[in-house]
C-alpha cells in the first residue's frame, strides 16, 4: 500500500475528477476502509501532504496552516486533547476551545479556498458541539456512556415512587416560590443533589456499572430542569 | 390557585415551549385549549381511602405527572379527578385529557383507554407520543393505587383485583 500520499503532481492532481476522489487518493485506500482506532493510521495534510503529528487531534495542519475535514472518528475529548474521564477542568477546556477557535473558525479563513471555507465551518461547528457537550455536567456524563454504546432512552417511563415524589414536591416548591431568596434557597439545595449525584455518575462509571450511571443521569436530568424553572422565574 | 396554576406553569410552559422552543413546535389548537382553559388540575387527599393516585414520570425530559381519581365506593365509578403535570404542553394537555375521559366512568373502563386515543384527540407530532403513553400510565397507576388501598384497608380477597389488569 502506498504510504506516502501526498501530491505527486499538478498532472495527477489534474486527473482527478471529483473533491472526493481527491480526498480518498491524498489519504491512501488503507484509511478510508477504516479509520476507528487503528493507531498506526498516519493522516495526511490535504493541501500539503504533511504528516499529522497527532492523528486523534487532526483538525488543522500545523505545517501549512490549512483547515482539515471532519473525521467523525475523533470523540470530543480527543478534540480536547482530553482521555475519557468524567472530571474536566472546565478553564482549560475554555483555554483550549478558544485556541481551536482562532485556528478554526470560518470568519478568520475568508481568504482561503472554497473547500477551506467549507472545512472550517464544518469543523469550527463541530468544536462548538464538543465544547458545549463538555462543559455542561449533564451531556458530559451522557456523552461519556454514550461512548461506551450505552443510550439514554429518550421516551423511558418511569413509576419510582421515591423519586417522583420528590420530584413533584420539587417542582411544587418552585412553582410556589415567592421571591428570590427563596428561589435561591432551593437552588442552593439543588446545587447540593446535582453534586452527589454527579459523583454518584462518576463512581458507578468507572466501575463499569451503567444501571447505575443512568439512573445518576436520571436524577440530574431532573434536578437540571427543575433549576432551569429556577433560573426563568429569577 | 387554578390561576396561580395555569398562568405561572402552563402559561410559561406554553410561551417557553412555542416561543422559545428552537423547533418551532405547532400545538394543535386541542393542546392549547387545555393550557388556556385547563380541566381539573389540582390534587386530592392521597391519604383518603377513595382515592387513587397515579405518579408517574418521564426522565428524559424531566417530566412528572400526578393523576388523581376519586372513587364511589358503591358504584365502582370515578366520580372526580384531577391531575398536575410538569412538562411539555404535550404532556399537560395529555394528562388534562385524561382526567376529562375518566369521569364518570367505572374503574374497569378507564383501564382500556389507550395513549393512541389521547394522542389522536390532541393530534399529537411522533415525537410527543410517549407524553400520551404518560397519561395512560398514569390512569393505571391510579385505578393500582386506589385498588391497592382497598385490599389492604379489606384485609379480604375481592375478586380478581383490577390492579392485575392493570399490570397487563
Amino acid at each position: 500500500m502506498e504510504q506516502t500520499t501526498h501530491l505527486q503532481s499538478s498532472d495527477d492532481f489534474a486527473q482527478r475528477k471529483t473533491e472526493k476522489e481527491i480526498r480518498v487518493a491524498l489519504r491512501g485506500p488503507k484509511e478510508n476502509h477504516s479509520i476507528l482506532g487503528v493507531t498506526a493510521q498516519k493522516y495526511h495534510c490535504w493541501n500539503c501532504g504533511a504528516n499529522a503529528e497527532n492523528s486523534t487531534q487532526f483538525l488543522f495542519c500545523e505545517a501549512c496552516r490549512s483547515v482539515q475535514p471532519v473525521n467523525e472518528s475523533t470523540d470530543y475529548f480527543q478534540i480536547f486533547g482530553l482521555g475519557r474521564e468524567y472530571k474536566v477542568k472546565v478553564e482549560e477546556l475554555e483555554k483550549k476551545y478558544k485556541d481551536w477557535q482562532k485556528k478554526l473558525h470560518p470568519d478568520l479563513v475568508h481568504s482561503k479556498s472554497q473547500r477551506e471555507r467549507e472545512y472550517a465551518a464544518e469543523q469550527s461547528a463541530r468544536v462548538i458541539d464538543a465544547y458545549r457537550t463538555l462543559t455542561d455536567p449533564l451531556s458530559r456524563a451522557i456523552y461519556l456512556v454514550k461512548l461506551e454504546g450505552v443510550l439514554v432512552n429518550e421516551e423511558e417511563r418511569i413509576t419510582d415512587p421515591e423519586l417522583l415524589a420528590e420530584v413533584m414536591e420539587l417542582r411544587e416548591a418552585v412553582d410556589e416560590a415567592e421571591g428570590t431568596r427563596a428561589l435561591n434557597e432551593i437552588q442552593v439545595q439543588l446545587q447540593e443533589k446535582l453534586r452527589y449525584w454527579s459523583n454518584s455518575f462518576e463512581d458507578a462509571y468507572l466501575n463499569k456499572n451503567y444501571d447505575d450511571a443512568l439512573a445518576s443521569i436520571r436524577r440530574m436530568t431532573y434536578y437540571k430542569r427543575a433549576n432551569e424553572e429556577i433560573v426563568k422565574k429569577l | 390557585m387554578l390561576r396561580h396554576l395555569t398562568t405561572t406553569i402552563l402559561g410559561q410552559r406554553l410561551r417557553s415551549a412555542v416561543g422559545g422552543d428552537v423547533l418551532r413546535r405547532m400545538y394543535h389548537e386541542r393542546v392549547v385549549d387545555h393550557y388556556n382553559n385547563p380541566r381539573n388540575v389540582g390534587s386530592f387527599d392521597k391519604n383518603d381511602p377513595n382515592v387513587g393516585t397515579g405518579l408517574v414520570g418521564a426522565p428524559a425530559c424531566g417530566d412528572v405527572m400526578k393523576l388523581q381519581i376519586r372513587v364511589d365506593e358503591e358504584s365502582g365509578k370515578i366520580v372526580d379527578a384531577c391531575f398536575k403535570t410538569f412538562g411539555c404542553g404535550s404532556a399537560i394537555a395529555s394528562s388534562s385529557v385524561a382526567t376529562e375521559w375518566v369521569k364518570g366512568k367505572p374503574m374497569e373502563e378507564v383501564l382500556s383507554i389507550k395513549n393512541t386515543e389521547i394522542a389522536k384527540h390532541l393530534s399529537l407530532p411522533p415525537v410527543k407520543l410517549h407524553c400520551s403513553m404518560l397519561a395512560e400510565d398514569a390512569i393505571k397507576a391510579a385505578v393500582k393505587d386506589y385498588e391497592a388501598k382497598r385490599s389492604k384497608s379489606n384485609g379480604s380477597q375481592d375478586a380478581e383485583p383490577l390492579g392485575k389488569a392493570a399490570d397487563a
